[in-house]
């Protein structure tokens, strides 16, 4: 490498300090999207530690859906589905064991009587487990249908829970992974051009003194290599530390199996460094293709004055993507089931996004004409600022963008988040029209049958329904987990409004099943009211029932109801409800059946609606996460760029000292530069970010009005405003002090 | 050493007619060659001609002031000639190699093997030490730039000790304009643009950096670009532009007459 290709790093790195800021950010995210992805996880062995092979009945369900490559389908089982206690005896005949053990009471172990939940078998000296496991295997009838865990394997099988809760984090990581990936990639590339822009100037120089296209070309690589190094040095141990903190994170809300560890390896500081260099020099591509294709002389000009019309190939892109976002909006809003529009609600945020950012110059020239009749107002410094603003509509875009962007990521997974939580939180607060509803203890002498049946007896009873929780897996249209309830007792509608569509729901029988208007939907389980369907119990049981009721009200109570008849004995705990909701009969009477019982108590139906309002705002993990990474990016991204694109004006500020402003006006002028700048992004970032909210808002809970609380609100447009006048100003504030020409 | 030079008047200057600056056998070897040359910005009703059937010819050796106008088309004329604009129309043959046919890569070549360029503006990296920025140009064709051949190009602008190892910025205008000039020379090249190379200086040292420029061009072909009537006390001849075109060329210029052509030009642009 060439000494005077990297002198600008050296010596004058101001310009690409928000390059190195930005690989940093990419690098720290890859770096801890890496060492989660590839955490460790597997759950200890505990009392299995001891036991060569653990043979337990298969822990995963296996369906087929559909046709071709990915029609087999499995989850794994929160429950053991149980082996009979002599298979500990057949086991212990197989050659090489020593000892085979029925296991029984482990978390989310069989009740059922005669079965057990594993056998542990120990090998006899010198038989390798991984034989023993083979042998065991052919020995079985047929040796399918059986976990046959060997290693660090058998701690899945301690745990069943471990698998369920990889599972969440792995549904989690999708889910987060490419967004945070893109966003880091969208701010690289941003600063990247900005930093190469703003170095026209020295290339055109280059070029001028006889260096080939190459040569900038080159050179440019060379500066942007190294910031990606530089980076990707500094992103590394951040990188690191973040993804400890997200397995920690992750283990602690039963996403990942308790004990997880990030990965950390010395490999994460070459990948580190390898993805940061890759990422950075890529992202220049464009624009250092553009600064060493320019003729010198043309460069040179420009970098005076600035072309007023953008490149025709951004705007031909950004008219692309706005017909893009125009169709995607059509599609997403045409679309029947509410599983379609929330599957097109990302895409459509990310096409508005890629249109206000390529369209961003076309933007800045509007608002500017906008602006004029009212720059008088504002005096000669508001008159100097849009005259600057509407001269260089690109440099005032490339700070106009990140506030627009940040406001419609931001705004957009907050206030879908807001709406979904406020329409749960409604709903659980009228879906209990029962009088008044007894709990019981999480575990332990629980509400059963018999409690139920004793309430239905009291007095006045007219209607009284014992429920509980349940984790179901249906196909919807793939095989996923299903939050539901097991019913029993009735009429359900005395106690229960669950908004009933079609059918009937006074009580379920074993046979049937209610299906919420989500799941019902095509798209999803595609069923109505009569239709056949199967869903999996805990354990893995299929239940094949008929539809018997589709309701509305499925974000507080769940997308399933079964019968409490049918899931007894397949959950892996004791039979029994969680609440009974009674209606009618005398307070004093209920309250005499609670008293006495630790952990029982009775609550009026604004006391438990309260409670279960509660419940249903608290479940915010996962959001809170996305919304913190994105939030922390946007923040970076804003300020990065705005505080580079401030600092490159240097040459204006001391040309307005030298034609005789005062410091006062010159702040002013950079005042209203901010000003303008925040209120286009607000702007753009509202109209980019609404789309896909009403989508996702009318996808969820069926209405076109997001729930956006004032105080959210507020503070976002607060921290936004913040964000840029400080971007602006204290780079400004620090150039303003080392500018001796300005008068005080 | 400055060139010996003949006085001239306006009354009995040696105008040559612009029949007399075709390109004829005698003027195809000279160096810098333009044929007709035209330049619009532009396209279609909104075009603007900064340059307007231009034929010069600049010879070995020679020392010649473009002067004209703002807006006469000076800087057009430099940068057609030099190879970083492209004309619309003509020839442009620089160092014996048509420009036309020259893939932007050999035109860079070519400029940084042949040319040398000082501009008012624009003209250090500011990051580069003056030893690295006088070097650029060798190192850019990767030819080995040693020490001795720095501080020699150094030496004959004047520069020299520790001012070699200290940033631009560290340096006056007039010191920066000599480091440009440092590196315009190393190469030895044939030819040396200079584009209002004094612009930015005061009058002494405008004539210190001009009487550098006309001692150290030794035997190169020099073009400066100017408004500054007094430029032309070192140059062998002064070419006017009015409005795109050759208005007349002044054989050994006198200042007080080049102001009164300027002047006299500026005039014609009021009526």
């Amino acid at each position: 490498m060439r000494g005077w290709m990297l002198a600008g790093i050296r010596r004058a790195p101001g310009p690409l300090i928000g390059t190195v800021v930005a690989a940093a950010t990419a690098a720290t995210m890859s770096v801890a999207a890496l060492s989660i992805a590839l955490a460790h996880t597997e759950a200890p062995p505990g009392r299995l530690a001891r036991a060569s092979v653990v043979v337990a009945a298969d822990t995963s369900l296996h369906v087929t859906v559909g046709h071709g490559d990915d029609a087999h389908q499995s989850l794994p089982l929160a429950v053991y589905r149980g082996v009979p206690a002599a298979l500990a005896g057949e086991l212990a005949r197989v050659p090489g064991v020593a000892r085979a053990t029925a296991e029984s009471g482990f978390p989310g172990g069989v009740v059922r009587a005669g079965d057990v939940d594993l056998v542990a078998v120990t090998a006899k000296p010198g038989v390798p487990a991984g034989v023993l496991a083979g042998r065991i295997r052919a020995a079985l009838p047929g040796g399918r249908g059986y976990t046959i865990a060997t290693g660090a394997a058998r701690g899945d099988v301690a745990n069943l829970n471990a698998a369920v809760e990889r599972a969440g984090g792995q549904v989690l990581g999708v889910a987060l992974i490419p967004p945070i990936v893109l966003i880091s990639l969208f701010v690289l590339a941003a600063t990247t051009a900005l930093a190469v822009n703003l170095r026209r100037r020295r290339f055109a120089l280059l070029r001028t003194v006889g260096a080939t296209r190459g040569q900038v070309r080159r050179a440019i690589w060379a500066e942007l290599a190294g910031c990606g190094l530089a980076g990707g040095l500094l992103g590394w141990l951040p990188g690191a530390a973040l993804g400890a903190l997200g397995v920690r994170a992750l283990a602690a809300h039963q996403m990942l199996p308790a004990g997880s560890a990030a990965w950390q390896a010395p490999w994460l500081l070459l990948i580190a460094g390898g993805v940061s260099v890759l990422v950075t020099v890529l992202s220049g591509q464009v624009a250092a293709r553009r600064a060493s294709r320019t003729p010198p002389a043309q460069a040179l000009r420009e970098t005076a004055a600035e072309r007023t019309w953008p490149n025709p190939v951004r705007i031909l892109l950004g008219l692309a993507a706005a017909g893009g976002a125009g169709t995607l909006a059509a599609l997403t809003f045409s679309q029947k089931s509410p599983a379609g529009q929330l599957a097109l609600a990302f895409p459509l945020l990310l096409a508005c996004m890629v249109a206000v950012a390529l369209l961003g110059p076309l933007l800045v020239a509007l608002a500017a004409g906008l602006a004029r009749p009212f720059q008088a107002a504002g005096g000669p410094s508001a008159r100097l600022a849009l005259a600057a603003i509407a001269a260089q509509p690109r440099r005032t875009a490339s700070a106009v963008i990140p506030v627009a962007l940040a406001v419609a990521m931001v705004g957009c997974v907050y206030f879908v988040d807001s709406s979904i939580t406020h329409a749960t939180a409604t709903q659980a607060a009228s879906t209990v029209t029962a009088d008044r509803v007894i709990s019981g203890p999480s575990s332990g002498t629980g509400l059963t049958g018999g409690t139920l049946r004793q309430v239905r007896s009291l007095p006045g009873v007219r209607a009284a329904a014992g429920v509980a929780p349940v984790a179901l897996a249906a196909v919807d249209p793939d095989l996923e987990q299903v939050d539901g309830e097991a019913v029993a007792g009735g009429p359900l509608g005395r106690v229960l409004d669950l908004g009933v569509t079609s059918g009937r729901l006074t009580e379920l029988r074993p046979g049937q099943i209610a299906v919420s208007a989500l799941e019902a939907a095509p798209g999803a389980m595609s069923v109505h009211v009569g239709s056949r369907l199967t869903v999996y119990l805990p354990d893995g049981t299929p239940y094949r029932a008929a539809v018997s009721a589709v309701y509305a009200h499925s974000l507080a109570s769940g997308d399933v109801l079964i019968p409490a008849a049918v899931a007894a004995g397949h959950t892996g705990t004791a039979a029994g409800f969680t609440q009974i909701l009674v209606r009618g009969g005398k307070p004093a009477d209920v309250a005499a059946l609670a008293a006495g019982r630790p952990g029982w108590h009775v609550a009026s139906r604004a006391a438990a609606n309260a409670a279960s309002a509660r419940r249903a705002a608290q479940d915010g993990f996962a959001n809170n996460l996305i919304l913190g990474v994105v939030a922390a990016l946007a923040a970076l991204a804003l300020v990065n760029t705005l505080a580079v694109a401030t600092l490159e004006r240097r040459r204006t500020l001391r040309l307005l000292g030298r034609v005789g402003a005062t410091r006062r006006q010159v702040a002013a002028v950079f005042g209203w530069q901010a000003v303008f700048v925040i209120v286009t992004g607000l702007a753009a970032g509202v109209a980019a970010g609404t789309v896909a909210l009403l989508a996702v808002t009318r996808a969820a809970t069926g209405s076109w009005t997001p729930y956006i609380p004032v105080g959210p609100a507020s503070g976002l447009v607060a921290v936004v405003v913040a964000l840029t006048a400080g971007a602006v100003m204290i780079p400004f504030g620090a150039m303003r002090r080392r500018e001796p020409s300005l008068a005080r | 050493m400055v060139r010996p030079r003949r006085p001239s008047t306006l009354e009995g200057m040696q105008t040559q007619t612009l029949e007399n600056i075709v390109v004829t056998e005698e003027t195809a070897a000279a160096p810098v060659v333009l044929t007709e040359v035209t330049k619009r910005y532009g396209r279609r009703r909104g075009a603007v001609a900064a340059l307007e059937q231009v034929s010069l010819s600049f010879g070995a050796g020679s020392f010649t002031a473009v002067l004209g106008v703002s807006g006469s088309g000076k800087s057009t004329l430099l940068q057609c000639a030099a190879g970083l604009e492209r004309p619309s129309s003509g020839a442009v043959r620089l160092c014996g190699t048509e420009l036309s046919g020259l893939s932007q890569r050999r035109q860079a070549v070519l400029r940084r093997q042949c040319v040398g360029f000082v501009f008012q503006d624009l003209n250090l990296l500011p990051e580069l030490t003056v030893a690295e920025n006088i070097a650029l140009p060798l190192r850019l064709d990767h030819r080995p730039a040693g020490r001795a051949d720095i501080e020699l190009a150094a030496a004959r602008v004047g520069l020299g000790g520790g001012q070699l190892r200290r940033r631009p910025a560290e340096l006056s205008g007039g010191q920066q304009q000599r480091v440009a000039i440092a590196r315009a020379l190393i190469t030895r090249p044939e030819v040396i643009f200079a584009d209002e190379p004094t612009g930015a200086l005061d009058p002494h040292t405008a004539a210190g950096v001009l009487r550098l420029l006309r001692g150290a061009a030794d035997g190169a072909t020099v073009v400066i670009v100017t408004h500054d009537p007094q430029v032309t006390r070192f140059c062998d001849r002064a070419v006017f532009l009015y409005a795109g075109r050759v208005d007349r060329v002044l054989a050994a210029p006198e200042p007080a007459v080049v102001a009164r052509v300027l002047h006299e030009l500026g005039e014609r642009g009021r009526s």
